[in-house]
């Protein structure tokens, strides 16, 4: 009994909040620029009260940075491997570079 | 200078080699950056041209390799500063790509997310998907319809970790300018991936 309403009240205040507070359209730049710069302290009360209601911003927030992460544990891979089966400079370019060079030395 | 001379002098650079021994490693690393293979292989040979040039300075100091890849970036930075030149009127082409409304413009919920274009969960780690050869296609390809300058301050401050003056001062524009980019680009490519990787029909990641 005292649950449900504890849940009720949760639920209205969610709700409440959600109408009140900034959009997602709004937070997604806020959300965005997380990753650039530290927030304001308003921004990161609005932000952290946002991604209280709104799993879908929960998400797109961790999206961002699983991107980002990615990307450069990417780019750490490909600067310290030479292993990677990947992308070769094709036999005709490998020739027209030392082409090049050979008549610039 | 002649091969004979060059054989006399064990000082002299042999670029050929350099192409043998490191061409494949700077072509993947302009290749990453650039996302275009002519522009990559562009790259690679004004690199070792700059370098056969500026080799007396260089005379053996540390590694080849790293003094090479230090050419090379300066080469791909180089390239981001003409394209942002070369954008005359800078904004057009910006705007020309025009966003996805992935918001509800309408409503009681305008300005949040519309349920079909909403985040999910991806269930994902970045130590695995960099693993994931096809995942990296699929990038790629999500970059691409991005405006040129918006693709290439994504790429210097995501896999270069370039600061946010270092872009600025790259591309000539102001940091509110970049940070708006930036969100441009997230948008567009979170979502991208989300349709063609993280929710494929197939689902057999």
């Amino acid at each position: 009994m005292a649950t449900g309403i504890i849940s009720r009240a949760t639920h209205a205040l969610r709700y409440f909040l959600l109408r009140r507070l900034p959009t997602c359209k709004q937070m997604s730049v806020v959300m965005s620029e997380s990753l650039e710069r530290r927030l304001t302290l308003r921004e990161r009360i609005s932000l952290r009260l946002h991604l209280w209601i709104c799993i879908w911003c929960v998400w797109y927030l961790e999206h961002l940075h699983i991107v980002r992460d990615t990307l450069r544990a990417r780019a750490a891979q490909t600067d310290a491997t030479d292993t990677a089966a990947e992308p070769h400079l094709s036999l005709e370019a490998r020739t027209r570079i030392k082409r090049t060079l050979g008549s610039n030395s | 200078m002649s091969q004979e001379q060059r054989a006399k002098d064990p000082q002299a650079p042999d670029p050929s080699a350099w192409v043998d021994e490191h061409g494949d490693y700077l072509y993947r690393y302009a290749l990453f950056r650039l996302r275009d293979s002519a522009l990559a292989e562009d790259a690679v040979q004004e690199t070792l041209l700059a370098a056969l040039q500026a080799y007396a300075n260089f005379a053996g100091r540390g590694s080849e390799r790293t003094w090479l890849v230090g050419i090379l970036k300066h080469k791909i930075t180089d390239h981001f500063r003409r394209i942002s030149r070369e954008a005359s009127v800078p904004q057009r082409e910006d705007e020309a790509f025009v966003d996805e409304n992935f918001f509800r413009t309408e409503g009681e919920w305008a300005g949040h997310w519309r349920a079909e274009q909403a985040p999910s969960d991806w269930h994902a780690s970045p130590v695995a998907l960099v693993e994931q050869g096809e995942f990296w296609l699929v990038f790629q390809n999500c970059l691409g319809p991005l405006p040129p300058r918006i693709a290439s301050a994504f790429v210097m401050r995501e896999v270069d970790g370039l600061t946010s003056e270092e872009i600025c001062e790259v591309l000539s524009i102001k940091v509110n300018n970049l940070w708006v980019m930036l969100h441009r680009a997230r948008l567009h490519l979170r979502h991208c991936l989300e349709l063609n990787w993280f929710k494929r029909p197939t689902d057999a990641h």
